[in-house]
């Protein structure tokens, strides 16, 4: 949905409506593969569109809007990340892994996978979240992430080896 | 580790990180927390001052008060009322068994 129909101002619940199912799907799984929960995750979505409401019609265009969807997004996720540690809530590596259906062994491996992504460090996670959802370059990363293209390649890196490593030593267990 | 293996990770990571759909009803939810943020047209701004709100509260006792008051000044009157028309109504036959009698005791005095 082009922005261009929210230029007169968030005043139609319709208009507000259609844009928040648009771009729900990228805004929850954001959340979703950031902290690996999805009642947090519906939350933080639900935050992100309430505060969409307020700034409408500051965006000025559909990529505006998405860029500005993204950040707000993943700012809300590393402050959740963060009050979560501050309260010391049970790690993701702490918990069991998951049973391997017999049936299923696909989805088996993607919930594995990305158990071990929201285990990553949270730049890195911004990072490899970004690349792999949202099939962003590591150019586009960067100015997402308002960082230096070389930073987010090396991240990228990094969390791929770190990534194949956790794999590997599950895989071993 | 060779490419192919390097690409067949990230391919399951790229499916692995694929978007998903909020739970249904998102969109409902959303715009009903949306709601409480808009203005409510009642009750007026001016309500909100707390010594309009005592002035009203004030006026609002006085008039039962006073509605009260009425009420029992008015029951009070009924009631005196209906008592003098009873008084007035045995004073009424008093007068007539009187008459009476003094019609019987002049008829006896004149035989």
């Amino acid at each position: 949905m082009a922005l261009s129909t929210t230029a007169e101002g968030p005043t139609r619940t319709s208009d507000f409506a259609e844009l928040v199912e648009a771009h729900q799907a990228m805004v929850f799984s954001l959340a979703y593969h950031f902290l690996h929960d999805r009642t947090a995750a519906e939350e933080i979505a639900q935050d992100v569109f309430l505060e969409l409401h307020l700034h409408v019609n500051e965006l000025e265009s559909s990529e505006h809007l998405i860029s500005w969807l993204r950040r707000v997004a993943l700012n809300r996720c590393i402050d959740e990340g963060r009050r979560r540690k501050r309260r010391r809530e049970a790690q993701i590596e702490e918990l069991p892994e998951p049973i391997a259906p017999a049936a299923n062994v696909d989805q088996w491996t993607h919930e594995r996978l990305r158990r071990l992504v929201a285990t990553l460090p949270e730049h890195m996670r911004m990072v490899i979240v970004l690349r792999y959802q949202e099939d962003l370059d590591p150019e586009d990363i960067a100015a997402a992430l308002h960082i230096p293209v070389n930073t987010v390649k090396s991240q990228l890196q990094r969390a791929l080896q770190m990534l194949r490593e956790k794999a590997g030593a599950v895989k071993r267990t | 580790m060779d490419h192919r293996q390097e690409d067949q990770f990230e391919y399951q990571l790229k499916s692995a990180l694929h978007r998903q759909e909020p739970p249904n009803g998102f969109t409902v939810r959303v715009l009903a927390r949306l709601e409480p943020a808009r203005p409510e047209p009642w009750p007026q701004p001016w309500l909100h001052l707390p010594s309009l709100r005592w002035a009203l509260a004030c006026a609002l006792g006085i008039a039962v008060f006073a509605g009260g008051w009425m009420f029992q000044q008015e029951r009070r009157r009924a009631e005196g009322e209906a008592a003098r028309q009873q008084v007035m109504l045995a004073l009424r036959i008093t007068g007539a068994k009187m008459q009476l009698a003094e019609a019987r005791v002049r008829h006896l005095s004149e035989r």
